[in-house]
């Protein structure tokens, strides 16, 4: 027990838990639009562009904050406009775009010699983590969480059904670009703890299980949000006990939920 | 009375082709306007293109923005994870409100009171029956008070007795002043309320 509490005295931790706990949060919320929306691919997609960013910034020396911001923002907007426009090609483009971008990205650290960022970048290291990634990460997700409570009935009406929001008057358009962008700055905030291949995990398998469990809209994005936060308290922690992998062993504690969720449910059918 | 749809020489097409041609119509506040037809004649499209769903090709559009649209079929949303009273709410967004006031709670408590299914307000639309449904959508276009509001075939499938409720509150509903109008196959119809015109189209024009 006194090594387990012994865990909290190390920055690092406290630097995973602070930004960890609001990234899982924002995450789990902006999940239940993208799975409701049937955009679960998005944010996958935007992860593996995340990581030639990344690769690329290492490459020219740049920050990898600075160029793979605005790329992944840049990257959702193309891939929304795309899935809009031409309706069936929208898993396709994504699937394009994404292993397209990951070839780049490997290709480019094969050859700039950066192959030991590249596994960190890919699966995630708290202990990678500065004070800088903190403070961008918290700034992030508080914008995403600001930004959903904004829009949340909006955001409801859109995902409900977009045609009758249409007859209400609402610019439809408008608020596919505020989940795209939303889903960009998780995506952003959430790689250097989660790594480019599993963040968008934690944006779907607590969204997936709550559904499961909930009774309602507002319901689900506050079951969502509490089965993500706990899952990322309890897969950070254990995997500072046991010493393993924190992005994967999060990303297993999720589905392991979402399995005895599943199971339950079936038991009560 | 004020007009509150002016339609001056509609025209819809669908690439090369005709949906709608030439379609004039004029609807005055309290009045019942009665749109029957064949399958595939325009009457759906005419329906979404005055809901602003459809762009019109040519001719204009005249119309007031409170304005309300039931289609004939919701059912690829009936698995959203909603409770009635949340999709009711819904009714009363509008572009530049982003948030729901007090009294929009309360219009959606009285539509739901009018259409009889307070019962239902913490049902998910999934449990609800196709009859329970034409009340949920109706409840939710009458608490945006709509000064138009367009129903698509309202009555399909429903029994005798939801059929003579739903006329009951569409006349509460004219009396009001609300213009209304009715895409219907049913001649039955005629007689649950009187029309101040009915309309029959017939390869996309009115005959």
């Amino acid at each position: 027990m006194a090594e387990f509490l012994e865990l909290f005295t190390y920055p690092f931790v406290i630097r995973a838990i602070l930004a960890g706990c609001l990234l899982s949060i924002c995450a789990a919320v902006l999940g239940v639009i993208l799975v409701l929306k049937h955009y679960s691919l998005i944010g996958h997609g935007l992860s593996e562009i995340g990581f030639a960013a990344l690769s690329i910034s290492a490459a020219f020396g740049l920050s990898p904050v600075i160029i793979s911001t605005p790329a992944i923002i840049l990257a959702s907007f193309v891939i929304l406009f795309v899935s809009q426009k031409y309706k069936v090609a929208g898993d396709t483009a994504i699937a394009i775009a994404s292993s397209s971008a990951l070839a780049l990205g490997v290709l480019v650290t094969s050859m700039t010699g950066t192959n030991s960022n590249a596994y960190t970048w890919l699966f995630g290291s708290v202990l990678a983590l500065n004070d800088l990634d903190v403070i961008l990460a918290v700034i992030l997700s508080l914008t995403v969480i600001i930004t959903f409570t904004i829009f949340y009935n909006r955001l409801f009406l859109i995902s409900y059904n977009e045609e009758y929001a249409k007859s209400l008057g609402i610019k439809t358009g408008i608020y596919h670009f505020v989940i795209s962008i939303m889903t960009a700055l998780v995506v952003v905030s959430g790689m250097r703890i989660m790594g480019t291949l599993l963040i968008s995990s934690i944006i779907i398998l607590p969204a997936v299980s709550a559904r499961n469990i909930s009774h309602g809209f507002f319901k689900l994005v506050i079951n969502s949000a509490i089965i993500s936060f706990a899952c990322f308290v309890t897969g950070l922690l254990s995997s500072f006990v046991f010493n393993i992998s924190t992005g994967a062993c999060i990303v297993l504690i999720n589905a392991l939920v979402l399995m005895i969720i599943k199971l339950l449910k079936l038991r009560g059918n | 009375m004020t007009e509150r749809l002016i339609l001056k020489n509609l025209c819809v097409k669908y690439g090369n082709l005709k949906i709608l041609e030439d379609v004039n119509l004029t609807v005055n506040s309290g009045e019942v306007v009665f749109i029957t037809g064949q399958n595939g004649t325009g009457k759906t499209t005419l329906m979404k293109t005055i809901a602003g769903l459809i762009n019109r090709s040519s001719g204009d559009i005249f119309c007031t923005p409170k304005i309300s649209y039931v289609p004939q079929n919701e059912d690829s949303n009936l698995d959203f994870p909603a409770k009635v009273k949340e999709i009711i709410l819904t009714g009363t967004q509008r572009p530049r409100k982003l948030f729901y006031t007090r009294s929009d709670k309360k219009a959606a408590m009285k539509s739901m009171q009018t259409l009889r299914i307070s019962n239902l307000a913490n049902r998910e639309l999934k449990t609800l029956s196709g009859g329970q449904l034409k009340r949920v959508f109706l409840a939710r276009a009458l608490c945006g008070d709509p000064e138009l509001l367009l129903l698509d075939e309202p009555c399909a499938g429903l029994d005798a007795e939801s059929h003579e409720f739903l006329y009951e509150v569409l006349r509460k509903i004219r009396d009001t002043g609300t213009a209304i109008i009715i895409v219907t196959h049913a001649e039955s119809d005629l007689d649950e309320i009187k029309p101040a015109k009915v309309i029959n189209i017939s390869h996309g024009r009115i005959s």
